[in-house]
């Protein structure tokens, strides 16, 4: 019976062929562990449309309501503290696992020629996946949503020259309002997830036409200098994708599916009260990953260098990132023959961690 | 017959001078709108309106250099609704009796500021902003004094615009 079905398609498509092809493709065999990173973030994206489109059947985007109907779906729908609580651990671990698939692929030097394009494509789902969690952030349509919003904004207002702009088309006008959220639900529910869709697949199908680097341990076999360029084309041995591959990049899926479940379930997202400008004591609080940023922002006082924390730093260190590839040109791959930029990226990752971390501490004024 | 392409070097020109026409033309009449519809608000001008704040013989007997937060509600047009956007003016009197409308919203970035009378000042919950009472940065980040709201007094009524005075950028709000 499944034999006739698979041959009623061979014949007219030939499918059993296509799909050889796909599982077929031959995967570094040592390292095969750090490579399921990637298919982890693309498992992750799925749980997150799916829970998304599914939290749609009750979530309202108007500000007045926000806030009401996430409470609804946490409180009062079926398993709905479930569903949001996995869309909001699903988004925290997705961010969290895009720095280490980063990291991996930076000190494993995978961005190098001929892999410059996926590093590019990469940033920009690191970009978008980065501005979904904030907006997500804002359609709760509490306190912090609000004056997120605000802020950020006001962030975006100090663009040179298109700065003020800018504020307007977001806010959809001068002042945060209904047409602000209605915004920010249309980006975060449409416009950066279709990019992300269309993105992911270009990602994965550069990968499969230079195919996968891997860590310079795949190539020590080798007898070729490090920066000759012709050692990095063959690892010592692969394996083929379909079964090898995929049975790790399963296990660590569900490894991580089932610590966002075990979290949705036990902590669930906290919504907190309705948004109220007229707030005497409330003090805003950033997520997590915006933190280091926020941190920056306390830095530089003053008209003159305000622009330091909201446009210069933050634009030249993404610029800097996007061109990553193009900036380090050397073949050298393992992160012991390039010191410098394993120290600079140990450095880096060290930054962030340090001003995650105070940027989370309570602040003064709420404590006084 | 028609000729393909490959015999003929100029119809392949032509027909991909074609393609990429017609790819234009559709890209250009699709992008119009759409650029039309996401830079609407800028051709919007905004709904300006007055509102009460209260009393200046009420005002005037508040204690000098203590801030007093009273709320303000503006009944505005936004987009496709009428809303009430409630705001806090600050209201302060210095030594020789003069009042002060101030906004509470940072001028870094718009934070909610908190009065601390302990140490006399406003402080910005989001990155460490100070003002003192009235309203000039005296700590942290803020680029400029405390924003004071377009208000007026009409037979001891005062009322306040939603809009602040010297802020040619509107930031705030
Ligand atoms: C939604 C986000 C992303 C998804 C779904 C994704 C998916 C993948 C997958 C499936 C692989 C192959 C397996 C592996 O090496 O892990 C991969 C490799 C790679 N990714 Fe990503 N990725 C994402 C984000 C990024 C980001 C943010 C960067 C860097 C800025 C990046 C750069 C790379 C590079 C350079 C490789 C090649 C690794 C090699 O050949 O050794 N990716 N990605
Ligand atoms: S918003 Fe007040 S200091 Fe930044």
């Amino acid at each position: 019976m499944f034999k006739k079905i698979q041959n009623w398609f061979d014949e007219r498509i030939g499918l059993t062929e296509l799909i050889n092809e796909f599982n077929g493709e031959r995967i570094p065999a040592r390292g095969g562990w750090a490579y399921t990173l990637g298919s982890l973030l693309a498992f992750l994206f799925t749980i997150q449309v799916v829970t998304g489109i599914f939290l749609l059947f009750y979530y309202v985007p108007y500000f007045p309501m926000a806030r009401n109907a996430t409470y609804y779906i946490k409180h009062h729908v079926l398993f709905g503290n479930i569903l949001l609580g996995i869309h909001l651990w699903g988004a925290f671990t997705m961010i969290f696992f895009l720095l280490v698939h980063m990291s991996r692929v930076y000190f494993s030097g995978s961005y190098k020629k001929p892999r410059e394009l996926q590093w590019v494509v990469g940033m920009v789902l690191f970009s978008v996946v980065v501005v979904l969690g904030l907006t997500g952030y804002m359609l709760i349509g509490n306190e912090n949503s609000w004056w997120t919003i605000n802020v950020l904004t006001n962030v975006a207002s100090h663009t040179p020259v298109i700065g003020g702009f800018l504020r307007i088309i977001v806010r959809g006008g001068t002042e945060t309002s209904v047409l602000t959220m209605q915004h920010i639900f249309a980006v975060h529910v449409w416009l950066l997830p279709i990019i992300v869709i269309m993105f992911i697949p270009v990602h994965i199908f550069l990968i499969r036409k230079t195919g996968e680097q891997g860590l310079p341990l795949e190539y020590k076999n080798s007898k070729l200098a490090d920066d000759d360029i012709n050692k990095w084309k063959h690892p010592d041995a692969t394996v083929p994708f379909f079964p090898n591959q995929l049975y790790k990049d399963m296990i660590v899926a569900l490894c991580v599916f089932a610590v966002v479940y075990m979290l949705a379930v036990v902590y669930g997202a906290p919504i907190g009260p309705m948004y109220r400008p007229l707030a005497l004591n409330f003090a805003p609080e950033a997520d997590w990953y915006f933190l280091a940023n926020e941190e920056l922002l306390k830095y530089f006082p003053g008209h003159g260098l305000i622009i330091f924390s909201t446009f210069l730093v933050p634009t030249i260190g993404f610029a800097i990132l996007f061109a990553l590839p193009f900036i380090d040109r050397g073949h050298e791959r393992s992160p012991f023959k390039r010191p410098a930029a394993a120290v600079l990226g140990i450095l880096f990752l060290l930054l962030l961690v340090y001003l995650t971390l105070i940027g989370g501490e309570p602040k003064a004024p709420a404590t006084v | 017959m028609t000729k393909s392409s490959e015999e003929s070097p100029s119809r392949r020109t032509f027909m991909m001078v074609v393609i990429g026409l017609i790819s234009a033309v559709v890209g250009v009449a699709v992008a119009i709108p759409i650029l039309g519809e996401v830079l609407s608000p800028l051709f919007k001008k905004r709904d300006i309106v007055w509102s009460k704040l209260g009393k200046v013989s009420d005002l005037k007997n508040i204690e000098p250099l203590v801030p007093k937060f009273v709320p303000v509600y503006f009944r505005v047009k936004e987009g496709w609704t009428v809303n009430t956007l409630p705001r806090q003016v600050i209201v302060v009197k210095d030594i020789t009796g003069k009042l002060y409308f101030f906004s509470n919203q940072c001028t870094h970035l718009g934070c909610p500021l908190h009065w601390i009378p302990a140490r006399q000042k406003f402080m910005c919950p989001c990155h460490g902003g100070m003002f003192n009472v009235l309203g000039k940065v005296v700590g942290g980040p803020p680029p400029r004094p405390l924003y004071v709201w377009v208000h007026k007094i009409e037979n001891d009524t005062v009322l306040i615009q939603n809009k602040f005075l010297d802020n040619p950028k509107e930031r705030g709000v």
